[in-house]
């Protein structure tokens, strides 16, 4: 075929001889077949999509994790790294005890409490690094850097849109076996979107 | 015979009009002739098909779920009759058909094959280059490994970014608001579902437009009219061969696909990348800081695909048609240049000396630099990962119902140096004093050690260290910075046993019984890499053992033996010490670490060395069992050997 030859369009409708046109019966015709065709066939579909959609109905709870004791985090202005250990759900599995994430605590001279980051880069989610005695954090995917207090090292010229995401810090005494007590640093993890220049929680 | 298929033919033809529909699909007029130049969309359509096929047996092998996945594609890979094959031509036909895409692409364009009343045609294309594109895409992360997880996971977290629907869109594609289960199971259905479901009923709209408007052709033309049988398909055929050919030469060449070491959702990949075809994009995100990030994720490749969208109606003029013309090779141009960027950062440190940059004195070319250690450092570090996981899921032993990563896990090869490198290497080196660290690719290095180098343990040539003069009071052992020990009872003994005022046949005597107490130390620590005992070696052991319980004071002249200060078996006391009683053992070394300033070890001389686990209560320590139990068996070299028996690991790869 070729661009000369023209098809000839399909006639819409057809006349049958004798048969009754246009009258109310077969608008009613008409309709019924729209909606049952129509419910049979969305029916599924309906189905389907909401069950596609479950994530969207399902919120998930920053879990409340030990990271470390006291004692792992001198306050020497230093960051150290701590994997969040906590247990983990994914859809019908449950994994106890997993490394869900990772934190840096860091405690200044005469700071009681230490501060804690979360390892998840703010702009696309890599894992920052930190090379001990090194002066910034760095990300590996899109160059981000950060200093040891969480700022953008370039500011808004970072590629990231926000600081190092903080973490609500606390300190727990736990009981040793002696009876003595011992101070932990406990963490609420929380997941935050990234790209974004405000901390917007995912769940 | 004949006449009986001539008649059977007939019966179908009547009921199917066969005859006619194979009439027209093979007799298609080709204006000015079958040529060379026609062949790309019919290379593409193979290519499809090739991935189809392909990708059905693929799928008869594959499960997603975050503990087969992995697991079954290595499977594939590794145990099933060619499977490295399938799986490679599956994996380099997806990057052919990229580059046929383009080639495609561009012919219609430069031809101006896209005026009326092509126009739809043209748009169904850019949809079923799309629909590659997506396929590309949800394809990378099936293996769940290492790789694919993590560079899709930057994917999907920009697509979260999108304004209003982004972060809804991401937990609808992920299943949930983290990877897992879910994020495998949809990927696979789009992947082999819905994303090939779609690309069929477009191409077949594709191929019936086409076939509506007829061929294109080049003007002028020099030849006469062929017929797209048997002319265009013998040429059309050629060029599928061809394609193939290239896509079996890279497979053989690479052997097949990579398969990197499992995903680990805490384990970072540092050397996240996308496939080739994508790193333009990955590249071009780097130029768009902070919020503007949408601008680079979304707004400019929106419009840039809404003006090829709309390329059919810009190119209706002269010179529209070469506007159009001249944006596509600006954007091919700039996607080259951001490629050929994104690699030169990525290999920076491959392609440029360490010196030179450090000569320049430049903070931008330093940083760069770092930069693509660490890229080239998570790659090599990954590829052993992953060599050492293929290897144990080979190993009789095979992947436990938990998966490849619990795996990795338990394993004191993998995770012993990890371990190390955060709790032990602020003070201690791993590095084999006998060879140049630059020889050593698995050293764990300390520049400033304040605590003795613990590369082999408890083996014979590591005790022999502590007892020999020279050795006892370098740096590997007691004369690293700060120590205790450099000038007490235990060095002293060993420089005094040598000293100026000793005669040469006691120093003799003295060196031959130290060698039958290093040798019977290492019986005491049992590695599991220590020769097997022979007749002669067990009487040396057995000599050595009463050397060290009382028998060394008889031959010396300073009258000592080890039981003076330590505990041997049933010889000696605690608490002046370490116990020399299965000295170096794993009980022995786990219940050192757990507390060193215990009586059955340092006591109160005890240097620096921090108790990691002194509690009942695992919570309360420093380093949980699990984590004790790795650092301790990787220090004895005690771990799964399949392919050789010892230090298979510690050659470069």
């Amino acid at each position: 075929m070729s661009d000369h030859q023209m098809d000839i369009p399909p006639q819409l409708s057809v006349k049958i001889p004798g048969a009754p046109v246009g009258n109310r019966r077969s608008f009613f015709a008409i309709t019924a077949a729209v909606v049952a065709g129509s419910i049979a066939v969305l029916t599924p579909i309906g189905v389907g999509i909401a069950a596609f959609l479950t994530p969207l109905f399902r919120k998930s709870k920053s879990p409340e994790v030990r990271i470390a004791l006291l004692d792992q985090v001198p306050d020497d202005g230093l960051p150290r790294y701590f994997p969040v250990v906590a247990d983990r759900e994914d859809a019908w599995t449950r994994y106890p005890a997993q490394r869900v994430g990772a934190v840096y605590l860091i405690r200044e001279a005469g700071q009681e409490t230490p501060t804690a980051f979360t390892a998840k880069c703010p702009h696309a989610g890599c894992f920052i690094g930190y090379t001990p005695g090194a002066k910034v954090f760095q990300c590996p995917c899109h160059t981000s850097a950060f200093k040891l207090n969480g700022e953008r090292v370039n500011g808004d010229a970072e590629v990231a849109p926000r600081g190092m995401d903080t973490l609500p810090v606390s300190i727990r005494q736990a009981k040793a076996g002696d009876g003595t007590e011992i101070a932990e640093v406990w963490v609420e993890f929380i997941d935050f979107q990234t790209g974004h220049k405000e901390k917007i929680p995912t769940a | 015979m004949t006449k009986l298929f001539q008649s059977l033919g007939d019966w179908f033809d009547n009921r199917t009009g066969v005859r006619k529909i194979i009439h027209e699909s093979l007799y298609e007029p080709i204006p000015g002739g079958a040529r060379w130049r026609y062949v790309w969309g019919s290379t593409l359509v193979m290519a499809f098909v090739t991935q189809l096929v392909t990708g059905v047996f693929l799928w008869m092998a594959y499960s997603p779920s975050t503990q087969t996945a992995w697991e079954s594609v290595f499977y594939i890979q590794y145990e099933m009759n060619g499977g490295w094959l399938l799986r490679g031509i599956h994996h380099f036909m997806a990057q052919a058909m990229v580059v046929l895409l383009a080639i495609h692409f561009l012919q219609v364009v430069w031809d101006g094959a896209y005026r009326a009343p092509r126009e739809l045609n043209f748009i169904l294309g850019l949809i079923l280059m799309l629909i590659v594109l997506g396929l590309a895409l949800t394809g990378y992360l099936l293996p769940w490994d290492q790789k694919g997880y993590w560079a899709t996971s930057v994917g999907t977290n920009l697509a979260s970014q999108a304004p209003v629907v982004g972060p809804d869109v991401k937990k609808l594609a992920v299943g949930g608001s983290e990877y897992g289960h879910q994020t495998l199971t949809r990927f696979f259905a789009l992947h082999a579902g819905v994303l090939p479901g779609a690309l069929m009923a477009f191409l077949v709209l594709h191929i019936a437009l086409f076939r509506r408007h007829g061929l294109h052709a080049r003007k002028p033309d020099h030849k006469l009219d062929a017929m797209f049988w048997p002319d265009q398909v013998l040429k059309d055929s050629i060029a599928a061969l061809a394609v193939l050919t290239v896509v079996l030469g890279l497979t053989i060449y690479f052997g097949g696909a990579e398969l990197t070491a499992p995903a680990d959702p805490a384990n970072p990949y540092d050397a996240a990348r996308p496939e080739w075809y994508f790193l333009f994009l990955f590249q071009f995100l780097k130029w768009f800081p902070g919020e503007l990030e949408v601008w680079g994720a979304f707004i400019i490749p929106g419009l840039i695909m809404a003006v090829l969208f709309l390329m059919p109606w810009i190119g209706r003029t002269r010179t529209g048609h070469l506007i159009n013309i001249a944006l596509l090779f600006v954007l091919l141009g700039g996607a080259a240049a951001l490629t050929a960027q994104a690699i030169h950062e990525d290999y920076f440190a491959a392609w440029n000396s360490k010196e030179d940059i450090l000569k320049a004195d430049d903070p931008v070319l330093a940083a760069r630099y770092e930069a693509s250690e660490r890229f080239l450092n998570a790659k090599t570090e990954a590829h052993r990962e992953a060599e050492r996981v293929i290897e144990l899921a080979e190993s009789p032993q095979r992947i436990p119902p938990t998966g490849a990563l619990s795996m990795m896990y338990d394993d004191p090869l993998l995770q012993g140096p990890k371990l190390f490198a955060q709790n032990c290497a602020s003070c201690h080196n791993f590095v084999d004093p006998s060879k140049p660290v630059e020889e050593q690719p698995h050293a764990i290095v300390n520049n400033k050690p304040t605590a003795p180098n613990l590369f082999g343990v408890g083996s014979e040539a590591w005790a022999l260290g502590i007892l020999d003069p020279e050795k006892v009071a370098s740096a590997h052992y007691f004369g690293y910075e700060g120590s205790p020990f450099v000038d007490g009872e235990m060095a002293t003994y060993v420089t005094d046993t040598f000293g100026a005022d000793v005669d040469d046949e006691q120093k003799a005597q003295a060196k031959e019984a130290f060698h039958k107490i290093a040798e019977a130390l290492e019986a005491e620590a049992a590695l599991p890499t220590g020769p097997k005992p022979n007749e002669e070696r067990k009487n040396r052991i057995a000599e050595g053992r009463e050397l060290i319980a009382g028998g060394l004071s008889e031959m010396l002249d300073s009258g000592m033996s080890c039981t003076d200060c330590h505990k041997f078996h049933d010889t000696g006391d605690l608490g002046t010490a370490p116990d020399l009683t299965g000295y170096m053992s794993r009980e022995w070394l786990l219940a050192f670490v757990r507390n060193p300033a215990g009586e059955r070890f340092y006591g109160d001389n005890n240097d620096r060395m921090p108790a990691f686990g002194p509690h009942d209560n695992p919570q309360l320590n420093q380093l949980d069992d699990k984590s004790l139990g790795l650092i301790v068996d990787w220090l004895r070299g005690d771990w799964v050997r399949v392919a050789q028996p010892v230090e298979k690991f510690d050659e470069t790869p």
